[in-house]
């Protein structure tokens, strides 16, 4: 692996400084923003490309000396990620332009280290927006896209990677192709639709862990800012879950631009450290819907409409949730700046000695299956004794106009204690055989970060995914480990 | 949020690394999106590069995130520390930008208590600092000048006195220029300043950026027993280091605690006796400049509006801001004088990012830190970037016409 001429090339190809072979900048590299597991594994090399050429001559040189690589973003979520097998990692943090903003096509063109953030702040200057919760300092515009996890968050819109219209990407013999929308990017029209004449090609490189290709552009589909908004929630009882989930579907068939549901284990937890409770006594579900329009009149007859279906449906109004989230400054889009999450941080600290943990991968499901899976996971979650403080088992669920739930299930976890430890996993363990017999999907993990059932109720696809990796890749070497 | 900056060093030890991995602290671009009706105001809008070490030596090892993991695992014994664990501590240039970022977690903090771990393992920290740390203790300046001070010998200033000008080694032995302006500021607007002359020691700022708690604190310990015996009320202290490390740093309970006098900043000082009417500008200075908030003047002594009321009093002048100021300013490159020592050549690079980032906006680039204004002038003359840096109490002293 620390073949001296494979380093003398890469050296050769993006300057000695941005390639390093020692322990410690590799260790540093190891880690994941990933959650819901310890996936550590430490990259032999660490290279920083800075244009597509540089990609596509490290692409040939990882071949000719059979290296793994690993686009950083492919092992945890929004672009933090670490290696998934060792071998060379790109870190692609110094790639980070915005190469289009189109305000007439609402089109978005960037280089693969180009942050959520980054993206937002500049749309939002052209009056546009991404449909995405935007989550996201790091370099994660595109390993978003090819990481299971979509991004963060989602909206009612869907998942990034409904959003990707085009990549510019170096396969893995070295060549560099533009499928999607950049097909057409330096033509009079742009990068202006998805599809090309011929199959879709988008969806081979979205959620593909960077097994077929390196992406090095991505053109994403942008919505224009409504310039009016309104943030608001209902909250309801256990008992009225069937309720609940009739609001949920109604209101994502609706022109609103989210609608996000958290059971009141949310702010138990908040209870359980501080001492103050947020929600009343009969509050179980909370729905924060924001909503928004081109006029103030818009605006308020959305809001009226959802006010209305919620209250024939039980729900109760609760000011001052969903607006100190979205509306106040900080907003919590960025948790670590935030005073109130710095103080349930060190409130959380003496309780976990040491983070949180997603509990569960974050998971895909019709919308209508919502009070089965939820009562299925706090089944589980009870059984294991991780239901309730301390360990509070959390429900955090996206909705989206697909009529599908993306859902993810997060407990705290005290690393140090190896009993709440293993109580975790096999609570993972149980939800994921059960979620899986039903044909449920993952979002977040993929293998080798996660068991390979994870196929086991779409075997025929994924059979052809491996064809497709042998043919595109036959050495193996990128991202080796997922098909 | 957990005390960090009065934890030990056993508390960081037991301290698991809670980090999200997010990157707000080093990553490029805005550490917020925007709320959908407004762009984030100042206080959230951290500029696109906010680590000097990281943009240096370009990886991950050189950030606050890089170095919260390589700490959680040295200090629960799963890495050893090696040459390049020091190189990746000791690049760190205490700007303290990360700690306004991640509010929870304030990564600098875990960076000094890696130093502390290295000093105290017996390893080698760079070689530099151990000169300074000898330095300190054989003369008791940074710079190893022989204990008499010539700087502020003309004034005939009393060792005690309720209100004692405390000069700091850079102020005292390399830019004496600006000792010499403040004490005639001071004296200008009636106040009976005492300097402690050959008894002042240096405030061992030094000691703790490298590591050496226990005899940081012993220099502590002594400099406020002297200051305390000169029957000290209020210490001025015109350099930006100085005034951090007694204010942040002796009020430590570790350290000594309580302090029997306030601590105020040449610029706080100034600032208020304007508003006094103690001090009167005579002279039009006619020229636009931008100011530099030194970081341990700003970020880590949240002194960032009393500069900016004293320029704004100046007559003839006019304060145009960097992209990066107030909060979001940029290191000079100094780095708690470690970087600049330690790492000479990223000190250059960072100071010459800055120096270029004022040259866009005005011809004078005014700052406050005896530190910051030598190492700015260097670089300037050594990278023949035309721009003029000044002292602000030397910029106060010429509008006042003391100068001559």
């Amino acid at each position: 692996m620390s073949d001296e001429n494979l380093i003398k090339g890469l050296k050769a190809i993006v300057g000695p400084k941005m390639v390093s072979t020692s322990p410690t900048v590799c260790e540093s590299y190891a880690y994941s923003f990933s959650l819901s597991i310890d996936w550590v594994t430490r990259p032999e090399i660490v290279v920083m490309p800075t244009t597509t050429q540089h990609v596509s001559e490290i692409v040939k040189l990882a071949n000719r000396y059979k290296v793994p690589i690993t686009p950083k973003g492919a092992a945890g979520m929004t672009g933090h990620g670490g290696p998934l097998h060792g071998g060379i990692l790109l870190d692609f943090i110094h790639m980070d332009n915005i190469l289009l903003i189109d305000d007439k096509n609402m089109k978005a063109v960037t280089e693969p280290g180009c942050s959520f953030f980054k993206l937002a702040q500049e749309l939002f200057k052209k009056e546009m927006i991404l449909p995405t919760a935007e989550y996201g300092p790091g370099p994660n515009v595109a390993a978003s896209a090819i990481t299971p996890v979509n991004g963060f968050g989602k909206t009612r819109y869907g998942r990034n990677i409904d959003l990707v219209e085009g990549f510019e990407v170096v396969l893995p013999t070295g060549e560099i192709v533009q499928i999607g929308s950049m097909a057409y990017a330096e033509t009079d029209f742009g990068p202006f639709f998805r599809y090309i004449t011929g199959p879709d090609l988008i969806g081979l490189y979205t959620q593909s862990n960077g097994a077929y290709g390196i992406v090095t552009k991505i053109a994403y589909r942008c919505i224009k800012r409504p310039p009016y908004w309104s943030f608001f929630t209902y909250y309801w009882p256990l008992e009225k879950i069937r309720q609940c989930t009739e609001v949920l579907q109604e209101t994502t068939a609706m022109e609103l631009f989210d609608v996000h549901i958290n059971d009141k284990w949310k702010f138990e937890g908040f209870k359980f450290l501080t001492g103050v409770s947020l929600v009343p006594d009969d509050c179980y579900f909370c729905v924060v819907f924001s909503i928004n329009g081109f006029s103030q009149q818009e605006l308020e007859g959305k809001r009226k409409t959802v006010e209305a279906l919620c209250s024939d449906l039980e729900g109760k109004e609760l000011p001052g949730i969903a607006e100190s989230f979205f509306d106040a400054w900080p907003t919590f889009f960025c948790p670590p700046t935030h005073p109130v999450a710095a103080q349930l941080a060190d409130a959380g600290y003496k309780v976990t000695k040491g983070g949180y943990m997603y509990m569960y991968d974050s998971m895909n499901y019709p919308l209508s299956w919502f009070p089965q899976v939820y009562e299925k996971i706090m089944e589980i979650a009870q059984k294991h004794k991780i239901h309730g403080p301390p360990r509070l088992t959390v429900f955090d669920g996206f909705p989206m106009k697909s009529q599908v739930m993306c859902s993810q299930t997060w407990a705290f976890v005290n690393r140090k204690d190896p009993e709440w430890m293993q109580a975790i996993h096999d609570s993972k363990e149980e939800i994921r055989e059960w979620f899986g017999k039903r044909g449920g999907t993952y979002q977040q993990c993929f293998p080798p970060v996660l068991p390979d059932f994870t196929w086991t109720n779409q075997e025929s696809a994924h059979a052809l995914l491996k064809r497709f990796k042998q043919f595109l890749d036959p050495n193996n070497i990128l991202s080796p480990g997922t098909f | 949020m957990p005390e960090f900056r009065t934890w030990n060093l056993d508390q960081f030890k037991d301290w698991i690394d809670m980090c999200l991995h997010c990157g707000a602290c080093y990553a490029r671009g805005p550490i917020v999106p925007h709320n959908w009706r407004e762009l984030p105001p100042h206080e959230y809008a951290a500029p696109h590069k906010k680590c000097p070490p990281f943009e240096y030596f370009k990886f991950k090892n050189h950030s606050p995130q890089g170095r919260q993991i390589l700490a959680s695992l040295i200090f629960n014994n799963r890495y050893e520390i090696d040459e390049e664990v020091i190189r990746s501590f000791y690049s760190c240039t205490s700007c303290a930008m990360c700690n306004d970022i991640c509010i929870p977690y304030q990564p600098l903090y875990t960076v000094l208590a890696m130093r502390q771990e290295i000093v105290e393992k017996g390893l080698e920290i760079p070689s530099r600092l151990k000169k300074i740390t000898d330095n300190i203790q054989s003369s008791g300046n940074i710079f190893g000048r022989k204990k008499h001070p010539k700087t502020l010998e003309n004034f005939s200033l009393p060792e005690t006195g309720e209100d004692i000008f405390y000069s700091g080694c850079y102020a005292t032995y390399l830019q004496p220029e600006t000792a010499l302006a403040s004490v005639k500021i001071l004296k200008s607007a009636g106040i009976d300043i005492a300097h402690l002359g050959d008894k002042e020691g240096c405030c061992g700022e030094m000691l703790k950026q490298s590591g050496n708690m226990k005899l940081f604190k012993k220099t502590a310990v002594e400099n406020v027993e002297k200051l305390k015996q000169a029957g000290a009320k209020r210490v001025i202290i015109s350099c930006a280091h100085g005034y951090s490390t007694f204010k942040n740093d002796y009020t430590n309970p570790h350290v000594v605690g309580v302090l029997p006098f306030e601590v105020i900043h040449i610029t706080e000082m100034i600032a208020s006796l304007l508003k006094q009417g103690r001090i009167r500008f005579s002279k039009n200075l006619n020229q636009t400049v931008t100011y530099h908030d030194p970081c341990f003047l700003g970020r880590q002594g949240g002194v960032y509006a009393q500069p900016r009321e004293i320029l704004a009093a100046v007559p003839g002048l006019t304060l145009k801001e960097m992209g990066r100021y107030g909060k979001w300013s940029y290191c000079c490159g100094a780095g708690g004088k470690v970087t600049l020592n330690a790492f000479p050549e990223m000190a250059k690079e960072t100071a010459k990012e800055r120096l270029l980032e004022a040259r866009a906006v005005a011809d004078t680039l005014v700052t406050s830190c005896p530190t910051c204004l030598a190492h700015l002038k260097k670089t300037a003359e050594t990278e023949g970037i035309d721009i003029e840096i000044v002292d602000l109490s030397m910029l106060v002293a010429t509008a006042m016409e003391l100068s001559d």
